[in-house]
């Protein structure tokens, strides 16, 4: 599902600081993959860089057999509003919408009916656990409950690629491990291809594969974990 | 204290300086309403000083002056005052505003006993040029030819002048000639000297020559006095009055001043009013931009208080910011203040093109108590826009504020419940408009119209609750993400459009206003000239005059079929007020009389001229003032004797504010003896050529003697005037409205900062920059939306204020209602499109960041 | 210097004063002296034209006075004045000089027009008190268009006003004012300064001077006035000096003159006594001078106590300056002490009651001048000197030159 051949990625400055080159990274429909590594190995700019976020210097970033590389801007956002699923750190839920309209506005963008987003966001809803709370406000809501919402809408479009940054880093271990738990349960549910960025062991253990970031790439210590 | 004074430098007032945009668009909004009122206050001041110091040049030393109506009283009066133990000088004077022929431009000449000047105003002290007198400069003036001309005033005379219709005419004063009119005819005065002591534009000559010369015999306009020894005003006026006819007055000369003040007041009260509203709404702004700003610093005031920093010190911080703003825009406000109105000066004159100080230069002065008391205002108004953010931000509980995942909109103002407020404040609207005027000012207008603004601020969020179920029914998602947000956050709304409320709800009620008065005055016009040709030998005031051989010539212009005529006189009712006008014409004839009650007959159904009691039609105005309705005796001082008359009718004046009585010219005739004339309306044959006539009438009187004009020219220049007066209004609203577009672009600008997780996110999810940038357009677009709904219903219960109280107190006239539909749509629509694009440049950083560092940030 | 300043008259009053002043035929009333401040190309325009052609009536020889009607005013004629000079004493003994003046001018301006502003008829008035305690002069003056009640010259009798200063004459003791004995004056002159209500009573009929009140001032028999004069006037009445009000008599001179000339050509000022003798005669003297400060004309009148009148012809008077007094104030040289020659032979000597009785009032009219009491004295044979008589000296044309 997506394919990372020779990626290269420098950051800007004096001299410029090479962060990986030759970085190679293939994960299937269904599968999850942590990618773990030390403060400032690059673990978030490789995910930025699959999303298309980011530049790379070399190399390059297939989604489904479409390479994400000579997009422009408008082009990659809406690759994103069809192929993407995100889920933040900081949970990033809007406050001023209700649960369902939280999750339903990727089907918004992909103007889908409105009735049938609101639809498809309450059986969403109720697929993370969150069923009966559809017309909440998202202050009402706990930590753990807002990330359940995020995993949600990252998913109700049925993406090729989900991608998790520090998905759990703002929970406590007992809701981090409910969340991510439900977070790669729905990944391989929707036969996405799922890449999680964490430096949390226990976040990397349930992941498929666990890949270590460093400058010559990544290496898999899916063993060691 | 200094601790206390490094802190709040440290945490409070650098933080100003972060968010500079909105710093800087709050300080212009206070400056821009300071400079507003202070430009207003300034340019009147300078125009009354200016007044004022020409009054002095004519009063000179004078104690006391006794005055009349402005076509002069019977010299009889001026021996036995003279002559009075309490009077040690008199000094008559005969007022001429002498036409000038083929000229637009009048000469006041002052005719003066040069005896008696010398001892009393020695800024009329005239010194004969011995190259204009040949030889015999000694009884120069004397000589009844003789005049003496200020050096700005023979500038004016010995250049041509542009007339309004944009031809020139030439000098009036050409080798020592000044050719000056008297009635229909032209009368060649000599220049003899100069006035040197004297700034004004005015000529000075003996008083038996322009008695002569401008057929004002025994006619004094009045007589400065210096009163004995030890003698107080007061007193001398308490002695004196007594003996004087009915229509006379004595005062000192600086009331005079004061008339001229309270001729203008309303008018300026109106002008200040329009500075308040702007300086609120820069009240408003920084209300907005200081409740973003403590809702942003939330969490760092949650911090401080749990280290252990006062609630009282955190208030006080946030209220030393509010203070700064307001004073730093006060002293920039005061600065723009005293520019714009030396611009204003350059451009429009000292009256701001109302026409209430005629010929007066003034000139630009620094006063430093009202630049101190504006500057102060400022401060004033920075302070109370951040009374309630500070106030909300120093009761936090740390404790919450803390915790983290706190709405971000916690400190958002909650204006959900204040609907009834609203609605109290909308009854005391309503009753502040049933108050009676206060010295001529309507206070309780102005009150009802202040109560008005804040219902409408108030009543804000329940409009837009009301409103946005209405809105929702679309496709788009920028247009649902905006929709859902202004419906959860009515307090945004509050904050960010509280400004635009006030200026549109200001800008509209002017409109409305202006565009029914504008309405009602073309109609009126109509009414009142309904003659074919109009004809006057200079305007009402100045030395040209009909006669009945005049009248008789015009007569016999073929194409005329008939003539009336006018006769108006300024008359004085009381010692302190302003002029009375009076009007004697033909009730039925080639005037029109637009009457509000009572009818053109006689009520007892005599004949003119007859010794019943003779009818007068009384203005609104007149109404107001003396208290009179139809059936009434209206008794007015006329030839030096109480005449009494019975109100017949009211009608509709919009050229006299202090009042005017109509009476018929025969009634006139018989009681004064007066047949001088002013205007005379000529109705012509059927199918003559109305230029054809006026070409006529000038063969026969002369270019330049007679002033012919159409009913047409006269409506098309009545409303010129009209609209040069309201031209400066227009700009103050332009500058409100502006001032609430700032409030859009403050909140968008500070949103911006606050919401970049937000639009990160939405960029993740597969927004484009583009559709972040329609986003912010379509929430500023909706909040100005309902911003400018809120103040167009507010603007109408304004203008009905404005129509209902404040005119009909202030100048007396009632008008027709007008609504400017198309304008205010065209106005609504375009202000709605400006706040989009104000909210979307505003929100410009919000589309240009990184959204990869926007989902970072926590907060 | 004088002629520029007089180029550029700023006050109003220096129009009319200055006009006064040159259209004054006969130059001994004290605001003449303005004279000196005209420019001589208007002067000597107008020393050179005649009289009647200018629309005033002439002054001619064969005129009788006729009382009272010359008492009243002329108002055809040019100019005319009412000059009172005298000596008072208080009760503590103490002498001062007054002098009050009224002039009228009719200017022919106006004269058709309907207005009672036209500037037809001009009145003027001039005061002044000499008070050697406070060693210079105190002064006043008013000048207004006539106009009935607050300024005007009755005909028929002496009766002129100007803002309330007045000086009229009441009716004589047979009821008419037929020029006898018995006639009575009252004044009132009130200024900040000073002011004085005074009764003046008339011991004798009128004096004409000249022939018969033809009174000629130079060589051209045009340049004449009439002119009589009313000596030993008895004076009663008050005075004010500031705020002190002293009940005072003592004795005065009446001048009155109407003509319609102006100052004779080529004359620079003049010298003027009128005394009243203490054996109750009086004595006028005159002369004129001319550029060089010679005597280009002279006359007088010497009346006893009876009233019988012997008048001088000019080479039977010479006026010898004997002292001269220079004005600190304006820098202008006065012969204060005269000896005076007649032809009857005697020698008389004129002695101030103070030095500087100069008026100077450069700063209003531009006018300087001496006008102030003096005593006349007689020297015996053995050498002293007795006083003979008490009155005013007027000296005008010191202070400035004309020809400049």
């Amino acid at each position: 599902m997506l394919t990372a051949h020779a990626l290269r990625k420098t950051l800007p400055g004096t001299p410029p600081r090479l962060l990986f080159d030759g970085l190679e990274l293939q994960v299937a429909g269904g599968e999850c993959v942590a990618i773990v590594g030390e403060s400032g190995a690059g673990k978030s700019t490789l995910l930025n860089c699959l999303a298309g976020l980011e530049p790379f210097d070399g190399g390059h970033v297939e989604l489904g057999g479409q390479r994400i590389g000579g997009l422009d801007d408008d082009a990659m956002a809406r690759l994103r509003r069809e192929a993407y699923g995100f889920v933040f750190q900081a949970f990033h839920i809007l406050p001023h919408l209700s649960l369902a309209q939280n999750v339903a506005l990727p089907l918004w963008l992909l103007k889908v009916d409105e009735r049938q987003a609101d639809q498809r966001a309450r059986a969403m809803l109720a697929r993370v656990g969150l069923e009966g709370r559809a017309d909440d406000a998202p202050h009402t809501l706990s930590g753990g409950e807002m990330q359940r919402v995020a995993i949600a809408r990252a998913l109700i479009h049925a993406p090729k690629l989900v991608l998790a940054d520090e998905p759990t880093g703002n929970l406590d271990p007992a809701r981090a491990g409910e969340v991510l738990d439900l977070l790669l349960g729905q990944i391989r549910a929707g036969a996405a291809a799922g890449v999680l960025v964490t430096h949390s062991r226990l976040a990397a253990k349930r992941a498929d594969r666990v890949l270590e970031l460093g400058p010559q790439g990544l290496a898999d210590v899916t063993e060691r974990v | 204290m200094s601790l206390v004074g490094a802190t709040s430098r440290r945490l409070f007032l650098a933080s100003l300086l972060r968010h500079r945009l909105a710093t800087a668009l709050s300080l212009l909004a206070i400056a821009l309403g300071v400079a507003l009122g202070l430009a207003v206050q300034l340019i009147h001041g300078a125009a009354i000083d200016e007044f004022g110091r020409g009054l002095r040049t004519l009063a000179g030393e004078a104690d006391l002056q006794l005055v009349g109506p402005r076509e002069g009283f019977d010299e009889a009066i001026y021996p036995m005052l003279a002559k009075r133990p309490e009077i040690a000088e008199a000094s008559p004077v005969l007022r001429i505003e002498a036409r000038l022929p083929g000229r637009e431009d009048t000469l006041e000449i002052l005719g003066v006993d040069m005896f008696r000047v010398a001892r009393m105003q020695a800024l009329l002290r005239p010194r004969a040029d011995p190259a204009l007198v040949d030889g015999d400069g000694r009884l120069a003036g004397l000589q009844p030819r003789n005049i003496f001309v200020s050096v700005d005033a023979r500038a004016r005379l010995e250049l041509p002048s542009r007339l309004g219709n944009g031809e020139m005419a030439g000098p009036a004063l050409r080798d020592g000639v000044l050719t000056v009119q008297s009635g229909v005819s032209g009368i060649e005065l000599r220049l003899a000297g100069e006035l040197p002591l004297s700034g004004a534009e005015l000529a000075v000559m003996d008083i038996g020559g322009a008695q002569q010369m401008f057929g004002r015999i025994g006619v004094l306009s009045r007589i400065d006095l210096k009163l004995a020894p030890g003698l107080s005003p007061e007193a001398a006026g308490l002695a004196l009055s007594p003996l004087l006819p009915p229509g006379l007055a004595l005062q000192v000369p600086e009331a005079a001043a004061g008339e001229a003040s309270a001729l203008s007041r309303a008018y300026r009260v109106n002008l200040t009013m329009l500075a308040a509203i702007a300086l609120l709404t820069g009240a408003f702004l920084v209300f907005s931009t200081q409740v973003l700003s403590v809702a942003r610093r939330r969490r760092e005031f949650a911090l401080l208080r749990a280290l252990g920093m006062e609630r009282r010190q955190l208030l006080r911080g946030l209220l030393a910011e509010g203070a700064v703003l307001g004073l730093v825009g006060g002293v920039i406000g005061v600065a723009l203040g005293h520019a714009l109105a030396a611009l204003a000066f350059r451009l429009v004159g000292g009256d701001l093109g109302a026409g209430f100080f005629r010929g007066s230069r003034p000139e630009l002065q620094f006063d430093a108590m009202l630049a101190a008391g504006y500057l102060l205002l400022g401060g004033v108004a920075g302070v109370l826009g951040s009374w309630l953010p500070a106030r909300a931000a120093s009761q936090v509980a740390p404790a919450r504020a803390l915790r983290a995942g706190e709405a971000q909109y916690a400190g958002l103002p909650h204006m959900q419940g204040r609907l009834p407020l609203a609605l109290l404040l909308a009854a005391g609207a309503g009753l502040a408009c049933m108050l009676p005027p206060a010295g001529g000012i309507p206070l309780g207008g102005y009150a009802a119209v202040a109560l008005s603004l804040m219902a409408a601020v108030l009543s804000l969020p329940a409009l837009a609750q009301s409103l946005l179920p209405l809105l929702g029914r679309t496709r788009s998602v920028i247009w649902r993400l905006a929709h859902a947000r202004l419906s959860a956050t009515p307090g945004q709304a509050v904050v960010a459009a509280a400004g635009v409320v006030a200026s549109v709800a200001l800008a509209s009620a002017m409109a409305i206003m202006v565009s029914s008065f504008r309405v009602s005055v073309d109609d009126w016009l109509a009414q009142v000239l309904p003659a074919d040709l109009y004809v006057r030998a200079s305007s009402s005031a100045a030395s040209g005059y009909l006669d009945d051989d005049a009248l008789a010539r015009i007569a016999a212009v073929p194409g005329v079929a008939s003539v009336d005529t006018t006769r108006l006189l300024n008359l004085r009712l009381s010692d302190e007020e302003p002029v009375f006008s009076l009007l004697a014409r033909p009730v039925d004839g080639n005037w029109g009389l637009p009457l509000v009650a009572g009818s053109t007959g006689r009520p007892d159904g005599s004949k003119p001229g007859q010794s019943s009691l003779p009818p007068a039609w009384i203005s609104e105005a007149a109404v107001d003032r003396l208290g009179l309705g139809v059936g009434d005796r209206l008794t007015l001082p006329l030839a030096g004797r109480q005449q009494s008359f019975v109100v017949a009718g009211v009608w509709r004046d919009y050229s006299r504010q202090y009042g005017a009585a109509l009476i018929e010219l025969a009634d006139y005739r018989a009681l004064t003896g007066d047949d001088r004339v002013n205007d005379a309306a000529i109705r012509l044959e059927e199918g003559t050529d109305a230029g054809a006539v006026a070409d006529a009438l000038n063969a026969r009187f002369g270019p330049g003697r007679l002033i012919i004009a159409l009913p047409g020219e006269i409506r098309a220049t009545t409303l010129q005037i009209f609209d040069r007066t309201f031209l400066i209004t227009y700009l103050m609203e332009a500058v409100t409205v502006m001032i609430g577009l700032f409030g859009i672009a403050t909140t968008f600008a500070a949103l911006a900062g606050t919401r970049e997780g937000e639009f990160g996110m939405l960029r993740h999810l597969g927004f484009t920059r583009g559709e972040i940038g329609r986003l912010i357009a379509a929430e500023g677009a909706l909040t100005a939306g309902f911003g400018v709904a809120c103040g167009l219903l507010a603007g109408g219960a304004m203008a009905w204020i404005l129509i209902e109280v404040v005119n009909r107190q202030s100048f007396h006239w009632s008008m027709d209602l007008a609504v400017p539909w198309a304008a205010l749509v065209l106005f609504a629509a375009v202000l709605v499109s400006l706040a989009a694009l104000v909210a979307r440049l505003a929100g410009a950083r919000a589309m240009r960041g990184s959204a990869v560092q926007a989902v970072k940030a926590d907060w | 210097m004088v002629i520029r300043r007089a180029g550029q008259w700023s006050g109003i009053w220096r129009h009319f004063g200055a006009d006064i002043a040159r259209r004054s035929l006969c130059a001994f009333a004290a605001v003449i002296a303005l004279l000196s401040c005209l420019p001589p190309e208007i002067h000597a325009q107008g020393s050179g034209s005649a009289s009647a052609a200018d629309g005033y009536p002439a002054v001619v020889p064969g005129r009788p006075l006729i009382f009272p009607d010359d008492f009243g005013a002329h108002p055809d004629y040019r100019t005319e004045w009412w000059y009172i000079t005298g000596w008072l004493r208080d009760d503590a003994g103490a002498e001062r000089g007054f002098q009050l003046t009224f002039f009228r001018v009719r200017t022919l301006i106006g004269e058709d027009n309907p207005s009672r502003f036209a500037p037809r008829q001009l009145i003027l008035a001039h005061a002044a008190v000499a008070d050697p305690a406070n060693g210079r002069l105190l002064h006043a003056e008013r000048s207004a268009r006539a106009w009935p009640g607050l300024a005007g010259a009755a005909t028929g009798r002496t009766d002129v006003e100007i803002d309330g200063w007045s000086l009229s004459m009441e009716t004589g003791e047979g009821g008419e004012t037929d020029g006898s004995s018995g006639d009575r004056y009252h004044s009132r002159i009130e200024t900040e300064e000073f002011g004085f209500e005074l009764r003046f009573d008339a011991r004798r009929p009128p004096l004409p001077n000249g022939r018969q009140g033809f009174s000629q001032k130079a060589p051209d028999p045009l340049n004449a006035s009439h002119y009589y004069s009313r000596p030993q006037l008895g004076v009663s009445g008050r005075l004010r000096l500031g705020s002190e009000i002293l009940d005072v008599d003592g004795h005065a001179w009446l001048d009155h003159e109407w003509s319609s000339e102006i100052l004779p050509q080529g004359a620079r000022g003049w010298d003027w006594i009128g005394i009243n003798l203490h054996d109750g005669g009086s004595l006028m003297l005159f002369q004129m001078r001319d550029g060089e400060g010679g005597a280009m004309w002279a006359a007088g009148t010497l009346a006893d106590a009876l009233g019988r009148a012997r008048t001088f012809a000019p080479d039977e008077v010479r006026f010898e300056p004997v002292r001269h007094w220079t004005s600190a104030r304006t820098g202008t040289r006065y012969p204060v002490e005269w000896r005076l020659h007649l032809a009857d032979g005697r020698t008389l000597g004129l002695r101030p009651l103070m030095d500087d009785q100069e008026l100077d009032s450069s700063a209003s009219t531009g006018a300087v001048y001496w006008e102030g009491a003096v005593r006349l004295s007689e020297q015996a044979e053995d050498g002293s000197e007795r006083e003979i008589g008490q009155g005013y000296l007027e000296m005008t044309g010191y202070a400035e030159r004309l020809d400049m």
